[in-house]
């Protein structure tokens, strides 16, 4: 589903990414932990199509196609999501009006009819009780004056509403208590399915106790320095990321 | 007479005066002393602090035919609200009804003249005054009876239309007796074909806890020239509200000026205004607080895009005695192109002590963040950027409490935006 090849990105002349590579199938789900300043969030940021990054090398595949060479709204059209680390605060734009022009962006690229207004508010219903998220919500703008938790909650509201065939969740876990954190886990394991691949960018194994991944990836420097089960998840937690770090120079 | 040799246009439109005087009705000396007014001040000066970002060079160079009274109606845009009167040229075309809504109506027939042909001293446009004072065919007088309440809003559609390059100079008074209440609805269109020019007053006073929404949409066409001039007195516990939506034409002033007078007197002045094209639209707003205990609000939203250049000078001053008064200004402005141009003043100035005034005025981009943020869930640039921009005129637009309107406003906002970003991306 995804493949990525010997990535390298910078923002200006700071090299990020020197050489990532990743493979991910359908149905699979993959941890992305390292230390901060490590690159993981520039990873989803560039999968995503944020602008201010140069890839300069390498090359990313998604269903085939150069995933890269795709405009950000694309990619979301053909089931690329992702959940921001900091969702941006949007008065104005109401999160209903979000929802529904970004579910019929999505329906229309699979070829089926765009969703009435009744159409709309059934469907999202039950995703919203899902996410414990008040119907008053609807109404207002668009994460605005949301607290960190509600913000992270309605990223996986608009995940389970547009339902990616590839979902990026970029430090999901963090600012979140251990309720929230249990909310967002339940929408995330949720649309855990056959069909989607679920790429998880975290620093702490906090969030793989709620959400089990079936790969542990440590990004170090710009590089995947090892790839585990969720064991290795664990063992990070216990011996921090330098042994990581010295085994790989070792070698 | 003035001992100032008249320019070539100031003669032009005297001379055109004096073929048309005989047949405008009202006394003729005050009209003629208007002329002379206008003569003697003739067009602004590159120099003139009040036309500072707006040059009328290309104004001046027209020589526009006074309108005479209007003989035959016009196709006009459907009415927003049930009660609409269509004034052509500034004129009723027919018999004026006696009343309309909740206003009884007057013209220079049956109401005083020198309600209907004020003019106004100082700021930018008291030249202009002067010469619709002079010019003005058809003035109406709308006028509430004490206590009298309606929520009813009342339209007024101002057509300017002629064979050739025509000035149209519509005059309104509106007098709210003390304790009434009404709305009413100004619609400035033309009929694009030439190069017109709306030379519009109103001339607004409200008594003591009398209460007027004024909304006001200004909608010319593409080559159309418009100065207007808003006067409102607002009495004792009194209130002018004004929700105001410019979108037309090529050049634009509008002067709003309200002279707070009685205690407890009070203001909402807001606005958008879309700069397009190579649209100018410029607005002066000026509030005098005279009185303990008045309020003002000035809030304007601006967007201009390619060549079009927006002007906001907002003006409040606090004249000595007005304690305890609260005086607050807002603008906002966005450039959606390189281009475009935003030009913005806000003026406090304060001559009492304990007062609370405030002033807050921005121009910039729409945020990277938030457009990568709407892209990232599917939508388009432009659907972004149209959504973006909505939002940014939407604390202003939810204020235009009158649905028919702020939906025309909406989707006129909406198909120009989308519009234009399509065609920028």
């Amino acid at each position: 589903m995804l493949s990525i090849r010997d990535l390298h990105a910078q923002i200006g002349i700071r090299k990020i990414l020197k050489g990532v590579n990743l493979e991910v199938k359908p149905g699979e789900v993959h941890a992305i932990m390292g230390p901060n300043g490590s690159g993981k969030s520039t990873l989803a940021s560039v999968l995503a199509g944020r602008a201010g990054y140069e890839v300069t090398k390498g090359t990313a595949h998604y269903l085939g196609d150069d995933l890269l060479a795709l405009e950000p709204e694309e990619r979301a059209r053909r089931g690329v999501f992702l959940a921001f680390q900091y969702p941006v605060e949007i008065p104005g734009v109401n999160n209903a009006y979000l929802l529904k022009a970004a579910l019929n962006a999505v329906r229309k690229q699979r070829g089926l009819q765009e969703l009435d207004a009744f159409e709309f508010l059934a469907l999202i219903k039950d995703k919203m009780k899902l996410m414990q998220m008040d119907e008053s919500f609807l109404s207002r703008g668009v994460n605005e004056g949301f607290s960190g938790g509600e913000k992270k909650r309605n990223e996986i509201l608009q995940m389970a509403v547009l339902e990616p065939k590839l979902a990026l969740l970029d430090e999901t876990d963090s600012g979140l208590d251990i309720d929230a954190l249990r909310v967002v886990a339940t929408g995330v394991n949720s649309l855990r399915s056959p069909e989607r691949a679920i790429v998880m960018v975290t620093h702490y194994q906090r969030l793989l106790d709620y959400i089990e991944p079936d790969f542990v990836h440590v990004l170090s420097d710009g590089r995947i320095l090892r790839t585990g089960d969720k064991s290795l998840a664990l063992e990070l937690e216990k011996r921090g990321y330098d042994w990581v770090k010295q085994e790989a120079s070792a070698a | 007479m003035s001992a100032i040799a008249p320019s070539p246009v100031t003669a032009h439109y005297r001379e055109a005066f004096e073929r048309l005087q005989s047949t405008l009705g009202g006394s003729t000396l005050r009209r003629a002393v208007a002329m002379e007014r206008f003569a003697e001040l003739g067009f602004p000066g590159a120099r003139e602090e009040a036309w500072k970002y707006t040059s009328l060079r290309r104004l001046e160079s027209r020589r526009f035919v006074p309108a005479a009274q209007s003989t035959t109606s016009v196709d006009v845009p459907a009415a927003f609200v049930a009660q609409r009167l269509v004034l052509v040229n500034g004129s009723a075309v027919g018999p004026v009804p006696a009343a309309l809504g909740g206003f009884a109506l007057g013209t220079l027939t049956t109401a005083p003249e020198d309600q209907l042909l004020r003019t106004f001293a100082g700021g930018g446009t008291e030249r202009f005054t002067a010469l619709n004072a002079a010019l003005t065919v058809g003035p109406l007088l709308l006028s509430t009876a004490a206590g009298q309440r309606s929520d009813d809003v009342v339209q007024l559609s101002l057509v300017t239309t002629g064979a050739g390059p025509t000035l149209a100079s519509p005059r309104i008074a509106v007098r709210m007796a003390p304790g009434s209440r009404a709305r009413l609805l100004l619609d400035h269109v033309d009929d694009g074909a030439h190069e017109h020019f709306t030379n519009a007053v109103l001339d607004i006073e409200l008594g003591a806890g009398a209460h007027l929404t004024l909304y006001r949409l200004q909608r010319q066409g593409e080559r159309a020239f418009h100065i207007e001039r808003i006067e409102s007195r607002v009495g004792e516990n009194a209130c002018f509200v004004m929700r105001d939506s410019q979108l037309g034409a090529a050049l634009a002033r509008l002067d709003t000026r309200v002279s707070l007078d009685g205690r407890a007197a009070g203001t909402e002045i807001t606005g958008v205004f879309l700069a397009d094209g190579s649209r100018h639209l410029d607005s002066h707003v000026h509030v005098d607080h005279r009185a303990i205990e008045t309020t003002s609000l000035q809030d304007y939203r601006g967007i201009a895009a390619n060549k079009g250049r927006g002007v906001f000078n907002g003006k409040a001053i606090v004249h000595e005695g007005a304690q305890k008064s609260n005086a607050r200004q807002v603008n906002r402005n966005l450039l959606l192109t390189p281009g475009a141009e935003i030009d913005t003043k806000p003026d406090l100035e304060i001559y009492a002590d304990d007062v609370q005034c405030s002033h807050g005025t921005t121009t910039g981009q729409l945020d990277p963040n938030a457009l990568f943020y709407l892209r990232s869930r599917g939508l388009s640039e432009p659907e972004a950027r149209s959504a973006l921009t909505r939002a940014f005129a939407g604390a202003v637009m939810a204020r235009v409490d009158e649905p028919a309107l702020a939906s025309h406003v909406h989707d006129e906002l909406d198909r120009r935006l989308v519009r234009l970003l399509e065609g920028s991306v």
